[in-house]
């Protein structure tokens, strides 16, 4: 008996308030240094869900997944977005160095559609990461999920609204995206195995408009008169 | 040359019976659906015998299963049987309604003798649950009447077979029954005794046709027989005595043929990728579903199970009454190409392959989309959307000239509602499509909007201010 507790007491899943365990658990780094930093040193979880929760696109929401996105591109695995709110622009991937041919956008007409389609995703090799934007989803729902996420070894992650910070989630990890300053991404770690949540930072975010190094603004103003700005 | 004769005495029987879950008794009726021409054994069995008459046989057997004779159909049926026997023999001649012969002298050699011939065509017929009688004899003729006798033996002895065509009773000759009633009139019983008269006399006293039919047989005339060229498509199809009503049915046939095509696809050594299906209904428009796979492809697994999802998302309309499938389109089979043992191994293609044809066998081709940027300024226009197709190709390095962009493009611009919190660059003047009709004149500006989103915003020279992309 002590033997399968001492075996449960090792396996960061079950996870002790007292001490961080060094977990053990397959992740990708994000590629930004201080939020690995904030989870652990790891990054996002592969073979498990991640949420993103946000109000409203054009926050930097994309450029924090930019540099696994290059990373699983350059692997030969593919890229899955589902059911995206806008159109991934083409023109800009391509400059970030996302190797379009592994990109696969895919819409589905329902529920049921989204769901399977998610779940033949996850469980496939050749898939690297699967970036996904269910609109609403029944708590239900988000355990299949994490169920076909741990059939695979893939990254997930759910786009969701920042209203659903408050309801519990068996995704690995949750972080609440707000804008910062300075262009930034402030990121509140709602979640995440292994340790207390709670973790904030803020990311620059700026280079991804070319802003970086720029104290004022270089707006010409149009030759047009009684401009809005 | 040595040939061999298959007769195939209820064909039509077996080929239906093959389709059939349960093994009833069945019998084929002729056109008018007043007599039974043939009987299966199981019919046999509870009395039926062909040529009795519809009525007395159902009263003998109340849940018989009834199939109507169709010409076409035979004909169709024959050539199914020629293309499989063309994987053994190159020479293959149909014999309407119910014959092959194929040319087998030259096969001993490769095959390692007559009896081991024999066996591949007796393992081939019943692989396929076909009944066969096999004739063999170095005529077309000669094979054709010992096999119809039942007489056939596997033997390429001249006297031997000789003797055994000597042997047969007249009518077992097939003469035309005018020939046949004088032959006997002259007391001729035998066929051997027919051979034995003088070719002249023969010529002279009965008819000039009746001596090239005897030469024909005994081989001193020649008897050229033009050979079957198989097509270049894939047909199978499935005649069903009741109609099927749930998909679900339409599976266990549909396995049957699947692993026929799959087995046909390793002979010619291709691959598909697309597959035809049309379910006949009674009264009603055939149904046609065309199912792509994403790649080359020849298993008759994964066929199936792209089928089954196919079926699931489309319930039948009408009870169906047969089914076809077709493959017109075949690919060159490639050598697996492994860059190398660290590279990307043949398992991740085939795997990408499988779940983009599951994809689109239930979401349909259009919901998967790749993308790619296009060469023109409008930022609307710089960028399509194709049909996912797996490129091997080295990936386009990335273009650092090119203008820096949102990730976000919205599908329309959105008119701007608030003055934007931060001006930060701008204008990017955008100009062009004077050439299509698709005017577009902007200046383009980055800004910040109050809720802390990045946005492209531009101003148009005569609508307004409007939200192109979010920089996400």
């Amino acid at each position: 008996m002590s033997e399968l507790l001492n075996t449960l007491m090792q396996d960061a899943r079950v996870w002790q308030g007292h001490r961080h365990t060094q977990t053990s658990q397959p992740a990708e780094p994000t590629g930004y240094r201080v939020l690995d930093n904030q989870l652990g040193g790891l990054g996002w979880p592969r073979g498990a869900l991640s949420e993103c929760l946000l109000d409203a696109p054009g926050i930097g929401e994309l450029h924090l997944l930019l540099p696994l996105m290059q990373r699983v591109c350059e692997e030969g695995k593919s890229v899955f977005w589902l059911n995206p709110p806008h159109t991934p622009y083409a023109p800009a991937l391509a400059r970030e160095g996302v190797n379009l041919d592994q990109v696969v956008l895919i819409h589905t007409e329902d529920e049921g559609d989204f769901l399977w389609t998610l779940e033949n995703c996850l469980r496939s090799p050749v898939t690297g990461l699967v970036m996904a934007w269910p609109g609403k989803l029944a708590s239900r729902e988000v355990r299949r999920l994490q169920l076909a996420a741990e059939a695979g070894s893939n990254v997930c992650v759910l786009f969701r609204e920042r209203r659903y910070a408050e309801q519990n989630s068996p995704a690995a990890l949750r972080l609440e995206l707000e804008p910062g300053e300075q262009q930034g991404l402030k990121v509140n770690v709602l979640k995440r195995r292994g340790s207390w949540p709670g973790q904030r930072c803020s990311l620059a975010m700026a280079q991804r408009a070319d802003l970086a190094f720029r104290e004022t603004t270089r707006v010409v103003r149009g030759p047009w008169s009684g401009s809005t700005g | 040359m040595l040939w061999l004769y298959l007769h195939f005495p209820h064909l039509v029987l077996d080929h239906i019976r093959r389709t059939r879950e349960d093994q009833g008794a069945l019998v084929v009726v002729e056109g008018s659906g007043q007599k039974v021409i043939q009987a299966c054994s199981e019919a046999r069995s509870q009395g039926i015998r062909s040529g009795m008459r519809l009525k007395t046989a159902i009263s003998l057997a109340p849940d018989l299963g009834m199939v109507r004779a169709d010409e076409t159909q035979e004909a169709r049926i024959l050539e199914d049987q020629a293309r499989w026997l063309y994987r053994y023999a190159a020479h293959i001649v149909l014999v309407p309604p119910d014959g092959l012969l194929a040319e087998i002298g030259s096969l001993q050699k490769l095959y390692g003798g007559l009896p081991a011939v024999w066996q591949t065509v007796e393992q081939g017929l019943n692989e396929r649950q076909l009944n066969a009688w096999i004739g063999i004899g170095y005529t077309p003729l000669a094979a054709r009447l010992i096999a119809r006798a039942g007489k056939g033996e596997c033997t390429a002895d001249k006297g031997h077979i000789l003797r055994s065509l000597s042997q047969m009773p007249l009518l077992a000759a097939e003469f035309n029954e005018k020939a046949c009633t004088r032959l006997q009139r002259l007391g001729l019983n035998t066929l051997g005794e027919v051979f034995d008269l003088p070719p002249g006399e023969l010529a002279r006293r009965l008819s000039p046709e009746l001596l090239a039919y005897i030469q024909k047989i005994q081989g001193t005339r020649p008897d050229p027989r033009t050979p079957w060229q198989p097509p270049h498509s894939f047909r199978q199809q499935a005649d069903f005595v009741q109609e099927i009503e749930h998909t679900q049915g339409l599976l266990f046939p549909l396995q049957r043929m699947l692993s026929e095509l799959e087995e046909d696809l390793c002979w010619r050594q291709q691959d598909t990728d697309s597959l035809r299906l049309v379910l006949r209904h009674r009264n009603a428009e055939p149904t046609r579903l065309q199912i792509r796979t994403s790649g080359p492809e020849h298993r008759a697994d994964n066929f199936l199970n792209l089928i089954r999802l196919r079926l699931e998302q489309h319930s039948l309309s009408a009870p169906v009454i047969s089914m076809v499938l077709l493959v017109k389109r075949f690919l060159s089979r490639e050598a697996p190409y492994g860059q190398d043992l660290l590279g990307e191994t043949q398992d991740l293609n085939e795997a990408w392959h499988t779940l983009i044809s599951r994809l689109q066998a239930r979401l349909g081709d259009q919901a998967l989309r790749q993308l790619s940027p296009q060469a023109d300024h409008r930022p609307e226009r710089a960028w399509s959307a194709s049909e996912v197709l797996r490129k091997t190709g080295t990936p386009l390095t990335p273009a650092a000239e090119l203008p820096r962009r949102p990730l976000w493009l919205l599908k329309g611009p959105q008119p701007l509602t608030e003055a934007p919190a931060v001006w930060f660059s701008g204008p990017e003047r955008i100009s062009g499509g004077w050439w299509d009709g698709q005017r577009v004149h902007r200046d383009y500006y980055i800004a910040q909007l109050n809720s802390g989103q990045l946005a492209w915003v531009f101003r148009d020279a005569r609508e307004g201010w409007f939200v192109h992309g979010w920089f996400g």
